[in-house]
């Protein structure tokens, strides 16, 4: 394990304040943060996520992104840690690092040149997913510097807390990004990730105002995110940045620390979909439980039927290279090629 | 003591056809092969952490996973 220097991070009297995210530790003279992954050496801040525990070659749409270059691949890394602890992660013996014995670190260093001269020859870009990609902010702007030079992008599957300093540092180099909201209440959110939500809603818009391209996924938790008012609440909020966010409704699956919950029904995800019809969202997805119909992209225009996949793959496209619809010339709102 | 490996894709055993025959998630199916190196058993279930109880009690020397995200 290695510790390599940090950004963002400024002095408050005898501690050192990290900046990265809302927590805002403060942190004496070899002290971690709540993070697991970022310690105070001295004068400066330290992290060890220039790392990876992955380096797996994926379908975009796994991410999940929709409206991203459509059947593109990436390279997808993952440095251990998260910045929320909550009980249904499936990735927990990542993201939970420091927090859980069954999260042992079992990452090696990486090489940014050596990634986006990988990513480069396989024509991909890069994704930072599975953990918390925000937590290796410093990896992901050396990827995107030395990517730019390659024609490689960097995007992000994130929980989307960050401070304002971290994300006027990431959007500059982040293509795409997938944010989770995962309630749409504070105390819910609170008691679900040990996080604010405010933050994770200032991410989606200041990253939307940067242009970043941005979709969001919400996974239906029991008692947390699932009821029709909850799932309206998300969905509202999400369309007073933009009805053109695409908006991802996941099954939730009983896994972790939250086992005894009932997984979400195929009906739950449905009657999801209608909701985020309803509140003017042009594009609402499910992955899995609604079959194939549930991953296509209708034409606001006319209707049809532009884009089809596969489960993580992409089976027809019908738009222009700019994203227009070839029947009827409705612009749909994504990032084509 | 097993060792984890995170891996890009495993094959399903499961459909989505079947969520909704199965709102309690206790649908669990494995297959199990036999190969030069030894006995494979490939796995799905709706609750994760049961097939993974399943698959430690045997002992295995590693798990293979697939991650979200």
């Amino acid at each position: 394990m290695e510790w390599t220097p940090a950004a963002l991070y400024e002095s408050g009297g005898s501690r050192l304040v990290c900046t990265l995210c809302p927590i805002r530790c403060k942190l004496a003279d070899g002290q971690v943060g709540a993070c697991h992954v970022r310690r105070r050496t001295g004068d400066i801040l330290e992290t060890r996520t220039f790392a990876t525990t992955t380096r797996h070659f994926d379908a975009v749409e796994r991410k999940p992104l929709y409206h991203y270059r459509p059947g593109s691949r990436t390279l997808t890394l993952a440095a251990p840690g998260c910045t929320f602890r909550c009980d249904y992660c499936i990735n927990y013996r990542i993201s939970q690092f420091g927090r859980d014995d069954e999260a042992p670190w079992h990452a090696e260093p990486v090489s940014p040149a050596e990634i986006v001269d990988l990513a480069a020859t396989e024509g991909v870009s890069i994704a930072l997913s599975y953990s918390e990609p925000s937590l290796a902010i410093e990896l992901t702007l050396a990827l995107a510097t030395m990517g730019r030079e390659r024609g490689v992008e960097v995007v992000w599957k994130s929980n989307g807390f960050l401070t304002a300093q971290a994300l006027a540092l990431a959007a500059p180099a982040l293509a795409a990004v997938n944010i989770d909201m995962k309630a749409a209440d504070e105390d819910r959110h609170r008691r679900l990730t040990g996080a604010p939500l405010a933050p994770v809603l200032t991410s989606l818009r200041t990253l939307h105002e940067h242009e970043v391209w941005v979709e969001v996924s919400t996974p239906l938790i029991p008692r947390v995110s699932a009821s029709a008012s909850d799932l309206a609440r998300i969905a509202n909020f999400i369309a007073s940045i933009d009805p053109g966010i695409p908006w991802h409704l996941v099954r939730f699956t009983p896994a972790y620390r939250r086992s005894a919950d009932l997984p979400s029904l195929p009906d739950s995800l449905a009657e999801g979909v209608r909701i985020g019809h309803a509140a003017g969202l042009r594009y609402v997805y499910v992955e899995r439980a609604l079959g194939p119909a549930g991953r296509d992209t209708r034409c606001p225009g006319c209707g049809d039927t532009v884009i089809a996949r596969d489960l993580w793959a992409l089976r027809q496209l019908r738009l222009r290279n700019d994203g227009v619809c070839e029947k009827c010339g409705t612009a749909l709102e994504g990032r084509w090629s | 003591m097993t060792e984890y490996r995170f891996v890009q894709e495993l094959p399903d055993l499961i459909g989505p056809e079947e969520y909704a025959e199965q709102p309690a998630g206790d649908l669990v199916r494995i297959r199990i092969s036999v190969g030069d190196n030894g006995v494979e058993l490939l796995g799905d279930a709706i609750r994760p952490e049961v097939l993974e109880r399943i698959l430690v009690s045997m002992g295995p020397e590693v798990i293979e996973q697939m991650l979200c995200g």
